[in-house]
């Protein structure tokens, strides 16, 4: 599983599959997680908040390769919150697509008056739920973790899903082995998800209401 | 990098546009938070009868006119910084990070006295109009906690009062304004209408301080606009734009109704009937012509615009608190969210539990709702905006000395320093006066008491920055970046230590 599926079955119930977190930063985390999967895929480097194509090559998977064309196709953009602002639009739509296609979602539509609207529903429970236990365990148990669950856990927290995951047991524990991991991932990484915490609370500073 | 992107529409920025906000929308959120019929029916009368003189149409037009000096650099300098909607980010960034702490400290007072002023309004009015239309005799506090118990859940919740309601009510505010002003202007006192109170002798009187606090009150939120600067369709004019047609209409606006109500009751008798009646005044005037639906319709929406004004406050005061929480200022609680609202859950917290502690403890006094809590707080409030306002104009030209960025000489200096020099003035003539804008002797305590209060703020604020740079050097360097703190700076739960301290303002000096 690529890193935005993971992202969205920790961002959502694995029941019912409604949302944990809200609208914005769910977008935004994933928008991140869509990021990083071209940086993990080493098709895109961050620094100084300015995003870099390193590889034109697409990637296996269909929606990374699209995001990665995107950017080929607007190179006047490089400024890494306008790819987040601009990936959020459309990130949950993409993504639960995605984990369709893979089978661990199926799309229900309920018809309330005149509005439709689209629910995202885990097929298996046993098998949709594993993500977040397995993060879970690793950032309480202290175990070592590969690039891409540490990508994971750093969006996570950014996004601020992180007491989702570690609803139990030492958090101050399971956080502070967190920021050991984040400061040893790669630049671009730790960058993403910097800009991705910034992100979120700058939706929460101009929420308008 | 791609030859494909040059000559198609640029799908990116056309996709980003869609959501963007134009003047109106930036205006209607400025505005509602404005909250105007609580301030023609509150404020002006409560400042009529405090104070005793007449000035005050021309006080709005003389406030409007110095904020209008101060914007100009205000909105340059929002297009330079992050987290561009808060006064202390400017103060931050102009005269460092110490004075930028003082400055937060002074806001979160400022913004919480208007807050919590607004709940003994909301009681006083409520309670006689609650007692007409149901038959419920409650007291005013008890009122106030209802409103108290909305705002906070609101608050928590982040339940948004659609913008559409609010744009409604905020248009149904204004037309009732309007129409209650044209119904004195045409039926004045005596059968004339008097220009009497419109005369500039009117301003330069004793309590000129006090009027221009009054005045200012009325304008708290106009900074409102610079919180959206990157989220405009254009923020080089959209903000700049927004600010100046928000202070224009809000000058125009209560500068009429202030005047309408002076050629009603006739210039002599504004203060006496002021007094008599209370923020019910508007209500006697327009019910001797326009009947009493009128009065209800505007009775109505005057208590949803206090209700308005308050979640309005509310939400800036949690927001502040977030962006400080978020920068590790204050605790690192603060700056988290409520997960599936996205409410900065804290800050609307402890905002709430001082709101609680305040009726609480005015109601055990047995104080007066309307004059000792609305207005005093609501004014006193006014005058640590003011403060606030004059520290962040000195900010903007400190802020250009160094980085010009562009801007011309006008934006960087002349207008701010003209700005300085006004806003200067009001605040000494406003501290001379502080016994007339409160309504106490002269020789209260009071007077002295209460504008102490903001730099007495300011200096915790200040040692708090020391401290924090003697002890803790990684959130002193991210003071001021709100939000973006976590690209600044190591510290928990931010996620890039080594990362540049300049995140925001880099990327934006590119676009």
């Amino acid at each position: 599983m690529l890193l935005a599926d993971e992202f969205f079955l920790i961002a959502h119930d694995d029941t019912d599959g409604r949302r944990r977190l809200h609208g914005r930063a769910t977008d935004l985390g994933l928008a991140g997680a869509l990021l990083g999967e071209l940086v993990l895929f080493q098709c895109l480097a961050i620094e100084n908040g300015i995003v870099t194509v390193i590889d034109r090559q697409p990637p296996a998977d269909p929606l990374a390769a699209v995001v990665l064309g995107d950017m080929l196709g607007s190179p006047q953009h490089r400024d890494i919150r306008t790819w987040l602002a601009y990936l959020s639009q459309n990130a949950s739509e993409n993504v639960a697509h995605r984990l369709v296609e893979l089978g661990f979602l199926h799309r229900e539509e309920s018809r309330i008056l005149w509005r439709t609207t689209v629910k995202y529903v885990p097929v298996d429970f046993a098998q949709t739920g594993w993500p977040a236990p397995r993060l879970r365990m690793s950032l309480t148990e202290g175990r070592p973790m590969d690039l891409h669950e540490m990508a994971l856990a750093s969006l996570i927290e950014a996004a601020g899903l992180f007491e989702t995951v570690v609803w139990d047991g030492n958090q101050a524990a399971a956080r502070r082995y967190l920021r050991r991991i984040v400061s040893t991932l790669p630049a671009s990484l730790r960058e993403l998800a910097g800009h991705v915490e910034a992100a979120v609370g700058d939706a929460v500073l101009t929420h308008r209401g | 990098m791609s030859k494909t992107g040059r000559n198609r529409p640029d799908r990116v920025s056309q996709a980003l546009a869609s959501s963007r906000l134009g003047v109106p929308a930036v205006v209607f959120f400025v505005m509602s938070a404005a909250a105007p019929l609580t301030v023609v029916g509150g404020v002006i009368t409560t400042g009529y009868a405090v104070t005793g003189i007449t000035g005050l149409p021309l006080a709005f037009l003389a406030v409007a006119a110095v904020l209008i000096l101060f914007s100009v650099g205000y909105v340059a300098m929002a297009r330079h910084v992050s987290n561009a909607g808060a006064f202390y980010t400017y103060v931050t960034r102009g005269l460092g990070r110490p004075a930028g702490i003082g400055a937060a400290w002074v806001a979160l007072l400022a913004y919480n006295m208007m807050q919590v002023g607004l709940y003994g309004g909301f009681g006083f009015i409520a309670k006689p109009l609650l007692d007409e239309w149901f038959g419920l005799d409650l007291a005013w506090w008890a009122i106030a906690l209802v409103s108290w118990a909305l705002v906070a859940i609101l608050g928590v919740m982040r339940v948004d009062i659609n913008g559409k309601i609010l744009a409604v009510l905020l248009v149904a505010e204004i037309a009732v304004i309007v129409v209650y002003d044209a119904s004195s202007l045409l039926n004045p006192s005596g059968g004339t209408v008097s220009y009497e109170t419109l005369k500039p002798g009117n301003l330069f009187v004793s309590g000129l301080g006090a009027l221009l606090v009054i005045a200012v009150t009325g304008f708290v939120g106009f900074e409102g606009a610079a919180v959206f600067a990157e989220e405009t369709k254009n923020p080089r004019r959209t903000v700049p734009i927004a600010t100046y047609v928000s202070v224009g209409i809000i000058a125009g606006l209560y500068a009429l109704s202030a005047w309408a109500m002076t050629v009603a009751t006739g210039p002599q008798n504004i203060v006496d009937t002021a007094r008599k009646d209370g923020p019910e005044t508007i209500f006697v005037l327009a019910g001797a012509h326009l009947g009493t639906t009128a009065v209800h319709i505007g009775h109505a929406l005057l208590l949803t615009s206090l209700v308005a004004a308050m979640i309005s406050f509310h939400n800036t005061i949690a927001r502040y608190a977030f962006a400080l929480g978020r920068e590790r200022v204050l605790p690192a609680a603060f700056g988290r969210t409520s997960r599936r609202s996205g409410a900065p859950k804290v800050g609307s917290l402890a905002q709430s539990a001082l709101g609680l502690l305040v009726i609480v403890v005015y109601a055990a006094a047995g104080l007066d709702p309307l004059t000792q809590l609305f207005f005093w707080a609501g004014t006193s409030g006014a005058f640590g905006v003011l403060l606030l306002i004059t520290a962040t104009s000195v900010a903007v030209i400190g802020f250009f000395n160094r980085e010009p960025n562009g801007e011309s000489a006008w934006r960087r200096q002349i207008a701010p320093g003209l700005a300085v020099l006004a806003l200067t003035a009001m605040v000494v003539i406003s501290v001379s006066n502080f016994s007339g804008l409160l309504g106490v002797e002269p020789t209260s305590s009071l007077r002295w008491i209460i504008p102490a209060l903001f730099p007495l703020a300011a200096a915790i604020g200040i040692g708090w920055a020391l401290v924090l740079k003697a002890t803790r050097p990684d959130v002193y360097r991210s003071i001021g970046l709100g939000a973006n703190s976590s690209i600044g700076r190591t510290g928990p739960s931010v996620l890039a230590p080594e990362a540049p301290v300049q995140p925001r303002v880099g990327a934006e000096g590119v676009r």
